[in-house]
This record gives structure tokens, sequence and C-alpha cells, in this order.
């Protein structure tokens, strides 16, 4: 059973650890460098409640192994926020538009909006609805989620505006 | 839910790749952006002793444009192709069917080659390769070939590459003139693999008359399928849209889809028709713009 | 009516105190727990339907490096105690299925655990699961109803002796039958709800850890009810209770599927009791579609007698329930609650019903947010059945038979009482708000051009905080600390109901504090009162009101020791934000810190008879259930090739007494419905004839994502609930009145051509095949 000395960029810090061949960026993530925000809910790349984004790309990390993150960088749900615990505008924008219930796929929804926004500034609602259409959630009825899109997009594009 | 114990191969070139496919025969699987294989994997549905990772090999990747065919790397991501202006452009079908493909997550992951060598029937990619014609360009250590669409396509989920072999590039056939293209799918819901959909290509002449013409399925057969009777009864006619639907009825009565989980075959034979009505619709509508 | 004025707190759609961390990351669910040399567990499960084990040899996976142990129903099941849950447990009347650990001599279902593996590594436990090679000999099946209630049907439980779990009807009724033989309309049709499951997005876990020097069993466990886990753990372990600590962290969903305590968790506990160590058992995705609990799968067939007028006179309804071969929960019957509950919001003045619950091999049954609605289904679509045979509207049909809210309270036939609720207000604003008129006008307009746009119509009332069993009661602690903040310990066991913030709420608006100086405990046994868990809609109603009395009492002695600080009178003092004054006179205040400092500092010259606490426990009883209500109305348009159901409007009119927080109401009604429509529309476990299920990843088993699902417009009609708090239950009621509202949307539609549907799931090939029998 083969293993490897990987070494990535995680949340802006450079990481390393041994893996096995079998081992997922999730798995990884979560066991080996206790980032327990990322998340695991089907294992088989349909839920995204594990989405991380590597090299900027958002992704599934049950879908890609710890060997292929050699020399990538990956951001996880817990490198969005600032070093004072001042949450992204994306993150602020759940907390006020209730886009979270029990919160198990709120990272993966998170990591999902934010890329989104970055790829469409100004979507509209059926944009935003298909935009989240590859992350599952049980307890909103994704209402509070396409309302914090909405909002997110909102403050973001005046917030480029302003600056 | 954890995939069996493998073996991780990381080659930098095809040579490599090629060579570590003869080494290890069939206990050895090509894996691209993984996105089909890891889940298949992970639920114990499949297992092999060793994966060949190309997403390294940098001759895999990339996009590029002769005068008659757009040549698609195989290790190219979906999301790439998808977003590139040259793809649209040349092999405006081929951007089409890319968005549907999973979600944007899988795209950003997934590989148009990946794609193509899973060859699942009720995917996007194999059902415009077989639609325009593509050549697939295969590798091994005995040498290079190249696959002709209507033979790569062996059955659910096989092809006819060879266990040592790995598909190094697609070429697909750019159409010149007045043309025009379609893609219609239905889906359980969005990002769903479809219960069928359509991809259609045609080129007319000044008089509107089609002088060329493709229509391929998936989601009805065992592979993606071409409606050989639409095409015969719409070539060398300016269809009105009376004709169209007729067409697209001759070409749906030809196949037999089966029943599956999600939907009966005569379900598939209904949609399948009234998709390849629109598709070949837009098809032609687009190509009289032109 | 006039709305209750909203408090300061209580009322107010504040932010929600559990954001920032499962915003961030920083939530901390069952799979976040690591324990010094913890090992992993997986299980080996039957894919057989029904077969006799002949042999199981586990020596190819114990040789596996790394595995410790390789337990099957040999090893844990002999000493085990009782599996079922306490108001199984301790009734000493009810008929269980035979409920090992682990398999006995045989199995019953694709997915009964056969053995469990334990191991260093998950990963690793499943390479060994899969090298314990088990021999069996395959038994005929039944997988459905039908085939389990046919002459000589192979029987689920042999020990039971046949497949009906339960059989309870109302006599026969000679005068009911003469209502129906002299009615003007009579209807009858067969409505079937089909297999779900309720796939919260946690799957189930646990950690157990097992101390044989203390003999003390720790367990962190994903639940809705840490306390229940706390006596099932300790039955069925022998340990005693206060041996047993149970803790809950974050929890992602339960929806019921964690109320009870299931066996995996169990057995789990009993294999770290048996290696004296520490095993973390994290269920896949796979596992929790095949073996979790299953929800649903109820057939009827109803019968309406009603005058000229479209006057409902009586009802039959002869119900079918499937118990699967393990429920959750005994045999998992709800069958008699639907039945009492059948009568719903309407004045149905007789009625005869029987109910069975029946065993089958699949996946057992058990709670899923609203386990009784099957009622709601049966009847809201048999009134749509009623309005088309008697060519009355179905709203007017529902105005002719609805309870006035000025008649109640209200006995229904089935001797079920109601009181304090307004169905037919929220019939009345729901159909405003979707615009019913205008909506008939655009619906024949559609028509004429070939469309086929539908309206129904969910009407509804819920029993919430139903106090079966140790679920009547809660009790609540409130703390001042020493330095003013305050802490309030609950039994409940929030996994997603924002209790956190709504009891917060409530502490802030009786206790006279500000919202941010409230911490919410919950989710430990050796922390927290019992209680009965967050499930059935209670905890607004019960905890709730126990956390306003212990508020209440806590600022009583606040003011006690204020009163003596500020030299006035208790009487004089009022308490807002963390300060007491004096009333009319707020410059002579005194700050909740100070009057904590004062109670806990032996110098401060507090005369002696003014008692040294600032801490007190509240508790809420209730002997009947709480009813909220609510109407449901959408408006769809239905796809005539394709089959495909497009929502277009859902609204959703509903009273659930003053609110605690209408952010948190609003988003529960969104989920509920969501997960309604998801169930009508998309999800739909399945087995095949023989037994074997077809649909156990999220590939086939279809959860609706966003672009499948609308945007819901909410109306509030607010009335006070029956208790201190004014509240009523609600987190079930979205995913009850959603299935018949969108169920009669679809069938309205269809029936413009003659299609009738009364079958769920409305797949589009269901969709498909009923246009094409009507030739449309």
């Amino acid at each position: 059973m083969a293993e490897h000395h990987i070494r990535c960029t995680v949340n802006g810090q450079a990481r390393r650890g041994i893996v096995e061949s079998r081992t997922t960026l999730a798995d990884f993530l979560r066991e080996g460098l206790g980032l327990t925000g990322t998340h695991l809910a089907c294992e088989h790349g349909v839920c995204g409640a594990c989405t991380v984004t590597v090299d900027g790309r958002a992704i599934r990390s049950c879908l890609m192994l710890a060997v292929q993150a050699e020399g990538a960088t990956v951001t996880t749900v817990e490198g969005l926020a600032g070093a004072d615990g001042t949450l992204s505008p994306v993150q602020q924008a759940f907390m006020d538009a209730h886009g979270l219930q029990c919160g198990f796929c709120t990272p993966g929804f998170v990591m999902s909006v934010t890329a989104f926004l970055e790829a469409n500034p100004d979507p509209t609602d059926s944009e935003i609805r298909e935009g989240i259409s590859g992350n599952l959630c049980r307890c909103t009825g994704y209402q509070g989620i396409v309302e914090a899109v909405r909002l997110a997009a909102t403050r973001l594009r005046a917030a480029e505006v302003g600056a | 839910m954890k995939a069996a114990p493998f073996d991780h191969h990381a080659p930098e070139t095809v040579a490599e790749a090629a060579a570590l496919l003869a080494e290890f025969g069939d206990e050895a699987k090509v894996l691209a952006g993984g996105q089909s294989l890891l889940p298949l994997l992970s639920l114990r549905l499949t297992r092999f002793e060793h994966l060949v990772d190309v997403h390294r090999v940098a001759e895999l990747h990339g996009i590029t444009r002769t005068d008659d065919a757009l040549r698609v790397g195989a290790a190219t991501l979906q999301a790439e192709a998808e977003h590139d202006a040259v793809v649209a452009a040349a092999v405006p079908l081929l951007a089409r069917a890319l968005p549907h493909i999973g979600h944007f997550q899988i795209r950003n992951r997934g590989t148009v080659g990946g794609s193509l060598a899973h060859a699942d029937p009720a995917s996007e990619l194999p059902t415009v390769a077989l639609t325009l014609g593509a050549t697939f360009e295969a590798a091994s250590v005995r040498g290079t070939r190249e696959i002709a669409a209507d033979d790569f396509f062996t059955g659910t989920w096989s092809t006819a590459l060879a266990e040592d072999e790995i598909l190094v590039g697609t070429r697909f056939p750019v159409w010149a003139g007045r043309t025009g293209y379609g893609f219609a799918e239905v889906a359980r819901r969005h990002g769903d693999f479809a219960l069928a959909g359509v991809a259609a290509a045609v080129a007319l002449d000044a008089d509107d008359r089609i002088t060329r013409v493709a229509v391929g399925m998936l989601g009805v057969g065992a592979t993606p399928v071409r409606a050989g009777a639409a095409e015969a009864a719409l070539l060398g006619t300016a269809p009105d849209a009376a004709a169209v639907t007729e067409a697209a009825r001759a070409g749906m009565a030809a196949l037999e889809p089966a029943d599956d989980l999600h939907a009966t075959g005569a379900y598939r034979r209904r949609v399948g028709a009234h998709l390849m009505e629109t598709a070949l619709g837009a098809a032609i509508e687009e190509a009289r713009r032109g | 009516m006039s709305a209750p004025a909203a408090g300061r707190y209580v009322g107010q759609a504040v932010q929600r105190k559990e954001d920032p961390r499962l915003l961030t990351g920083h939530g901390r669910y069952v799979d976040d727990i690591v324990v010094p040399q913890m090992l992993h567990a997986a299980f080996v499960r039957s894919d057989l339907p029904s077969a006799r084990i002949t042999a199981i040899d586990v020596s190819a996976a114990l040789e596996l490096e790394g595995v410790s142990a390789v337990f099957t129903g040999a090893d844990l099941n002999p000493g085990a105690g009782t599996m079922q849950p306490s108001m199984m447990a301790e009734n000493p009347a009810a008929v269980v299925a035979p409920l090992t650990p682990l398999a006995g001599d045989d199995v019953r279902f694709v997915g009964d655990p056969v053995a469990i593996v334990i191991a260093e590594s998950r990963a690793l436990a499943e390479d060994a699961a899969e090298l314990v090679v088990v021999d069996y000999e395959p038994r005929d099946a039944v997988a459905s109803m039908e085939a389990a209630l046919a002459d000589g049907a192979p029987l689920v439980h042999p020990e039971l002796g046949g497949n009906v779990a339960s059989d309870l009807a109302l006599p026969e009724d000679p005068e009911l039958e003469a209502i129906f033989a002299s009615a003007a309309h009579v209807v009858t049709e067969r409505i079937v709800q089909h297999r779900h499951t309720p796939t919260p997005m946690e799957t189930r876990g646990v950690v157990a850890s097992f101390d044989p020097v203390t003999d003390q069993l720790e367990v962190w466990l994903s639940t809705q009810g840490p306390h229940e886990a706390r006596r099932t753990f300790a039955r069925v372990s022998g340990l005693p209770e206060r041996h047993v600590h149970v803790r809950m962290g974050d929890v992602g969903g339960g929806f019921g599927q964690k109320f009870f305590t299931p066996r995996e968790e169990q057995t789990v506990v009993l294999a770290a009791k048996r290696l004296g160590a520490a095993v973390k058992w994290i269920e896949d995705r796979r596992e929790n579609l095949l073996a979790a609990n299953h929800a649903r799968s109820d057939v009827a067939t109803v019968s309406l007698a009603l005058d000229a007028e479209g006057h409902v006179l009586a009802a039959k309804l002869d119900h079918l329930e499937e118990a699967g071969a393990w429920p959750v929960g005994g045999t998992g019957g709800v069958g008699p609650f639907v039945a009492m509950l059948f009568p719903g919001p309407y004045r149905i003045p007789r009625i005869w019903w029987r109910s069975r619950v029946v065993w089958t091999n699949t996946a057992g049954r058990g709670a899923y947010r609203g386990p009784w609605m099957f009622e709601s289904v049966a009847r809201e679509q048999m009134l749509d059945v009623a309005a088309r045979a008697t060519g009355i509207d179905p709203l007017e049909l529902r105005r002719r038979n609805v309870v006035g809210d000025d008649e109640q309270p209200f006995t229904m036939a089935t001797g079920m009482t109601f009181s304090a609720t307004t169905s037919a207000t929220t019939l009345e604003h729901a159909a405003r708000v979707i615009g019913y008129d205008d909506f008939r006008a655009e619906q024949a307009r559609a028509r004429a051009e070939g469309r086929l746009l539908g309206l129904g119509i969910g009407l509804y009332i819920e029993p919430t905080s139903t106090p079966a069993a140790t679920l009547g009661v809660e009790a609540a602690t409130v703390r001042v600390e020493s330095g003013g903040g305050v802490t309030v310990f609950l039994g409940t066991a929030a996994h997603g109901q924002s209790i956190e913030t709504t009891m917060a709420q409530v502490v802030a608006e009786h206790l006279g504090v500000a919202y941010e100086d409230v911490r919410v405990v919950q989710g430990d046994t050796d922390r927290t009162p019992f209680g009965g868990g967050t499930g059935g809609s209670r905890t607004a109603v019960i905890a709730g009101n126990a956390t306003r009395e212990a508020a209440l009492k806590v600022r009583e002695m606040v003011v006690g020791v204020a009163a003596h600080l500020l030299e006035a009178a208790p009487e004089d003092l009022e308490v807002h934000d963390g300060v007491v004054a004096v009333r009319g006179t707020p410059v002579r205040n005194v700050s909740l810190a100070a009057v904590a400092a004062a109670v806990h500092n032996a110098g401060t010259g507090l005369p002696p008879d003014v008692p040294r606490l600032l801490e007190a426990t509240g508790r809420y009883q209730t002997s009947s259930p709480t009813w909220s209500n609510a109407c449901h109305i959408c408006t769809v348009e239905v796809d005539r090739i394709t089959g495909q159901v497009e929502i277009l409007r859902y609204v959703v009119s509903e009273d659930c007494g003053r609110m605690l927080n209408p952010m948190v109401v609003e988003g529960q009604v969104h989920g509920g419905v969501v997960q309604g429509i998801g169930g009508v529309l998309y999800e739909h476990f399945v087995y095949d004839d023989a037994g074997n299920p077809l649909t156990t990843t999220f590939l086939d088993y279809l959860v609706p994502t966003a672009a499948e699902s609308p945007r819901i417009e909410i109306d509030h009609v607010v009335t006070d609930g029956p208790n201190p708090e004014g509240v009523k239950g609600m987190g079930e009621g979205g995913a009850i009145g959603s299935v018949p509202a969108v169920v009669n949307a679809v069938a309205d539609a269809l029936a413009q051509v003659g299609a009738t549907v009364t079958e769920q799931p409305l797949t589009p090939v269901r969709v498909v095949a009923a246009l094409e029998a009507a030739g449309a």
C-alpha cells in the first residue's frame, strides 16, 4: 500500500503530510490537518458538502486524491474569515439572510458561492439557483441561501464600485 | 465509504503513462479528473491495483484549432473548454453541451478526455463526439493510432481503447458555411444524467437546403447513438416545421431505449422525439440566420 | 383578531448565535471528535432480503493488519438488554420485533447488520469487512405490503406468527353504512404515498469510549435526544444510567431519524464496552440510505359521503402502514394516529376506520417530520376528488366543511379535541395571497392554449408537543454567573432549530438581560436537566415555557438582591438589558454584574435572609397537544410532453402562535415545504420485487436542489397559543401541508384533460402515463 509525502499550501500556510494513495483530499484535510470544517455527506460527489477551492477552482474534495494536491493551493472554509474572526462577505450574507440551519452543508455552500460570485458577480435568481444546484441542503429549502447569495452579490458589487 | 487500496502513479509524459499501463495490464486504470472513477472506487463498485494519474502530463492539456478541426487534449478540463472562445467559435455544439455536465464543481475537475473514455451513454460529450464524427487519438507502448467515433463507443462504459492504451486527444470536425446547432436534454434534476438528450448539427446551402446533418442521442441506448433515420429524412430538403417533426418521429422510431429506474423506454422515446424536434428546429433556425 | 405584540427580544428576528461557528468551519459535529487511540467501526451487512445464516468466517478479516476485532451476533447479542426506545421498553403491552444488536440466526432486510469490524481506520475496517465471509441460505422475502399480506406469504418475523404487526378497527357501523347508502355523493379512491427516507445531510454517527476501571461510558452522538440515548445505552449495556454520559455537539439535521437511538449506535456502544476502548462509527451515505430508518409508505382506501351541497357526512378509511423489518420505535406504527387525525380541520360527523401495520423485508420505518401526516395526504386528496365529483370548487368545498375559528374547542368524530386554531382564516388568507380567482381565470386561458396549469390546497391542523411518555415535560435551569453573564441549561437537542438563539431570546426577555449576554448549553446529560429531545414540534412550547419560568424565577431573585442594594421596594424595580433600576428614577440602578458580585461575595453586607442564589429551574408540563395550523396553496404547470412539474407559486398561511423569532419560523417552513415537494416529485426509495434496494446513492435517491425548489411566500396569522409564552409548535408542519398541496395541484392540472393521479411520487413517467391513459 503506497504512501506519499505531500506538500501543499492550505489557507495560506505551507502544510505537509503522509497519505495513502487512496486518501481523498477531504479526508486529508479533516484527519491529516484537523481542518474539520470541510464536511463529508455523501463521499460520492453529489452533495457538495466537501467543496473547497484548489488553485482557485471550487471542487469536490471527496473526488480528488490527497496525493493529487501536491504543490497545490487549497482554500477551505476555515480560510475565508479574517484573522480576527470577521466573516467574509459571503459568510456574513448567509448569517444575515438565515442561509443556514443545521450548518452541515454550509461550508460547502459558502465555498461554492464564493467561487460562483467571482465568476458571475451579478447573477439573476435563476442563475443563482442553477449556480448552487451542485450543493444539497436539507434544512432551508434553499430560500435563505438564495437570498444570501443575492445579498452577498449586491454587497460585493457595491464594495467593488466603492473601491 | 472508502476506496479499497491502490497505488497511485503520476507519470509526466504520455510515454511514461503508456509504459505503466503496459506494465500493469488489467490491474491499472487511467485516472484523469476522477469525477466518475473516484465515486466508483469509493463505493467499491470497481477496484484497480494501480491508478495511472495523467493530470501532470503536460502534452495532454490544451486546445488547438486547425482549419477543419478542433483538437482538445484529453486532460483538458471541461471548465476550460466550456469557457474557451476558440471552442465556442469552432465547435459550438461542444460549447453548448459542456454546461450540461454535472455542476460547475464537477467541470472544474472533470476532463474532456475522461468523460469520453468513461463513455457513459447518458453523458453529453460522447454524444457530441459521435454526432460530429470526432477522431480519437490513442497511444500505447505499441505506438499511436486514430479511432473514428463510429468505432469508439462499444458499449456502456466501454470503448475501443485497449487496456494498455491512453486517450491522448480528440479532434472535433469544424463545420463550415451556414451551420446551426442544437442541444437539448431532459433530466430529473438540474445536473443529473439525462433521461434523454439530443445533439444536432446542420449545414444549409444558399437555398436553405440541408447539405449536411448529424443527430445524436444520449440516454437512449447502451452507447450514444446516431438518429440515422432523421438525418436521412432531412438531408437535401428545406424542411418546414412539420417535416422536422416527422423526421424526429422517424429518427426516434428506429431506436429502442430501455427501461431503468428513472424512466421507461416508452418515456424516453416520447421525450426523445420531442427533444430531437427541439434541437433540430433550433439548429435549422440558427443556420438560416447564418 | 389582534396579534400579540412582539417583545424586546421575543418576536424579533435576531441573528443566530449558532451562525459564526457554523459559517467558519468551527462547528463541532460527531465526526470532528477525536479521542486518543480511537478505533473505527464498519458493519458487515446482509445483501439478501431474507436468509438463514449458516456460517460466518471472520478469520481472514482478523488477519488483516490493523484490525482489532470482529464481532458477530454470537458475540454481542447474548446479554444485551432491550434495544427499544423508552416508550416501548417501558410498555409491557408493546408488540416489538425481536431486535438484537447484530443479526442472530437470520437476516431480514438488505442492510441488516451481521458483524461489526473494529480497526485502526475506517478504510481498514471497510477492507476487513469485505473479508468477512457469510454463508446464507436464501429465503423468499416480502418486499411490499401487498406481498406480505398475500395468503401463504413468507413471514418477516417467524416468531411473531404473521406479517401484521397490529390491526385495529372500529366496530362495524350500520348507521354509517346507511349514511353512505343515502348520500347524494359518494367518492372512493385508493391513495398511495411511497417510501422516503429522511436523509439529514449529516449521517448518523457515534463515538463511544468505555473505561473498564471506572465502568464509565462516554458517548458523543449525533442525536435529537441525548437523555433518551443515555437511557437506551444504559438498558442495552446493563450499566447504571449514572455511568453513561452522552454528549452531542452540532448535529447536521435529523428530521426524526435521530429522535430515538438506533440499533447501530447501540451496537457500537456494546463493542466499545467489550473492547474497553474508544470506537467511532460514522455512517456513510449508502448505509444511511440503505439501513437508517425509512419513512412514509402508506396505502389507504378512503370513501367520503357528501350531501348535495358538498357537506361531508361521513368517512371510511382503511389504512395500511408499512413497518419494514426493524421499525424504529417498536412497530413504528403511527397508523391509529393517522386515523384519529383524519378528520383534520373539518366537520366530519361520522367515521369508520381500520388501521393495519405490516412487516416487510425492507428497512424499518421510523419517524420523519410529521410521521402521521398521511392523514392530511389522504384527506386533502379526497376533498379534491369530492370537489371534482360534486362540481363544487375545491376552495368552496373546504369553506363549507372547515371548522370555524370560533367553533372551538371542537371534538372530531374520532374523539380528538382541538382548540385555538385558525384553519378557516388561513384558508382565506392563502387564497387571497395566491389570487385564487385570478388564477382560475389564468388557468382557463392557459388551457385554451393547450397548457396545463393547476392549483392545489393543503389545509391541516397539527398536534404539536404531543405529551407521549417522557415527551410532555421539559426543564430549564437559568443561572446568573458570578460576573453577571447568564447561562441556560436545557435538555433540548438542537440540530438546526436555532434553539441557542430562541431560548436566549426568551431568557433575555423575561430575565431582563441583553441577548448577547445569554449562552445556552444543551446536549450533555451530565450538565443539563432531563429532556425528551428535540422533535415532535415540542421545543418552543415545552422547553420555551420551562425557560420562561426559570428566567422569571431568577429575575425575582435578582430583584430581591437589587432591592437591598438600591434600598428600594422590589415592586418598584424593573430589569432591562442587565440593569436593575427604580421605575421612574433610572439613575438609581445597579447592574446585574453588581448584583451577581454581591451575591457571590460574603463581604457585601446583604442581610442574611436574602438567598445567595441566582439560579433556578423551571419546568413546564403539558397533558394535551398544542394545535397549530396552516394552509398551503401552490400552483403548477405540467409539461404535457415530458410530464415534468414546475411549481409556479407557493403560498403558506400559517398560525404557530406567538413567534419567538420570525426568521427562524420562516426558515422552518421553507425547509419543511421543500422536503414535502421533494417527497412528491423526486424522492423515492425503491425496492425491486425481490427486496433488493435500488436507490442507495445520491445519484438515485433524488433530493431536490435549489433549481427544483420554488420561492415560498409566507403569511403569518398570529394568535396566542394556550400557554404562558403564547407559542405553538411548528417544526414539522411545512412537510405536512406541502405534500397534499403539490399532489392536488398536479391532479388539478391533469383533471382538465381527464387524467387522474392518486399515487405518489409524481415522477415524469407517472404523469406521462396518466396523460397517455386519458388519451391526452
